[in-house]
């Protein structure tokens, strides 16, 4: 039933953040993950938030230890941009990009977001700001061909 | 301007319009299933061991009680060798009993 609700969203957000590879397996680590510790979950969060939390520092870890393996790559980098959206959101950092897609896409307070990163309020704000102004003038830079 | 970005923005970042992935959440359930079985399994070997310990826990105080009892101790005292084979005739039964029990939680693992 969980699963059914959350799915959507989280899947989406896990694509959007670190690429379409391996989010799949991420959202199912974190359904299992969140399944075992549905004993830790005190109700104070949305579930979802919750739910998100788990997968976000997921994924963070295991993308980590990808990169360990392999040459650095710049933060912003994902999987091959596939469209307008993905190839803007390539371009910003992990957090720019998690925060723009729960802030924006996914209708999350900033207060939410801002637990959820594990960053100050006011920093949050102006990453989102600052992830959205970039992908502005990329997207006015289309606009003008 | 702004609010055309904003709206392409806010659609473009929304997580797609879909009915719900009945594959993924079959494949998310069966992942969870088998969680609880083997977390079931764990249980039930740790309760094992905790009863096998406390088995011969048990036994070995027995052994230890009967050995105090001042016949026995008399006759271990004048014939250790008889004492150490009785000890060991009593250690080989045991582990036999042991060993020919079937393991409970290695039968749940071939469910």
């Amino acid at each position: 039933m969980l699963v059914e609700k959350y799915e959507r969203p989280l899947r989406s957000f896990l694509a959007r953040t670190f690429g379409p590879d391996g989010a799949d397996d991420a959202a199912q680590d974190a359904f299992i993950k969140a399944w075992r510790a549905a004993g830790q979950y005190d109700g104070r969060a949305r579930y979802s938030t919750w739910l998100t939390r788990i997968a976000w520092r997921c994924r963070l870890d295991a993308f980590r230890k990808e990169r360990r393996g392999e040459d650095a790559q710049p933060e912003g980098s994902v999987a091959a941009p596939t469209g307008e959206v993905e190839d803007m959101l390539s371009r910003l950092s992990h957090s720019e990009r998690a925060a723009l897609v729960l802030c924006e896409g996914h209708g999350w307070t900033h207060p939410e977001a801002a637990e959820l990163l594990s960053m100050p309020l006011g920093t949050l704000k102006s990453t989102v700001a600052r992830a959205k102004a970039k992908c502005r003038a990329m997207w006015e830079g289309a606009e003008r061909g | 301007m702004a609010e055309g970005f904003d709206g392409f923005l806010a659609a473009a970042l929304a997580p797609a319009e879909r009915q719900g992935d009945r594959k993924f959440v079959a494949r998310v359930q069966a992942a969870i299933a088998l969680e609880e079985r083997l977390a079931a399994q764990r249980r039930l070997l740790l309760t094992e061991l905790a009863q096998q310990l406390a088995a011969v826990a048990a036994v070995g105080l027995a052994l230890w009680w009967i050995g105090r009892a001042e016949p026995v101790a008399s006759s271990f005292s004048q014939s250790p060798a008889l004492g150490l084979a009785l000890l060991l005739t009593g250690f080989g039964l045991l582990v036999a009993v042991m060993s020919s029990r079937r393991p409970v939680a290695a039968e749940a693992y071939r469910h």
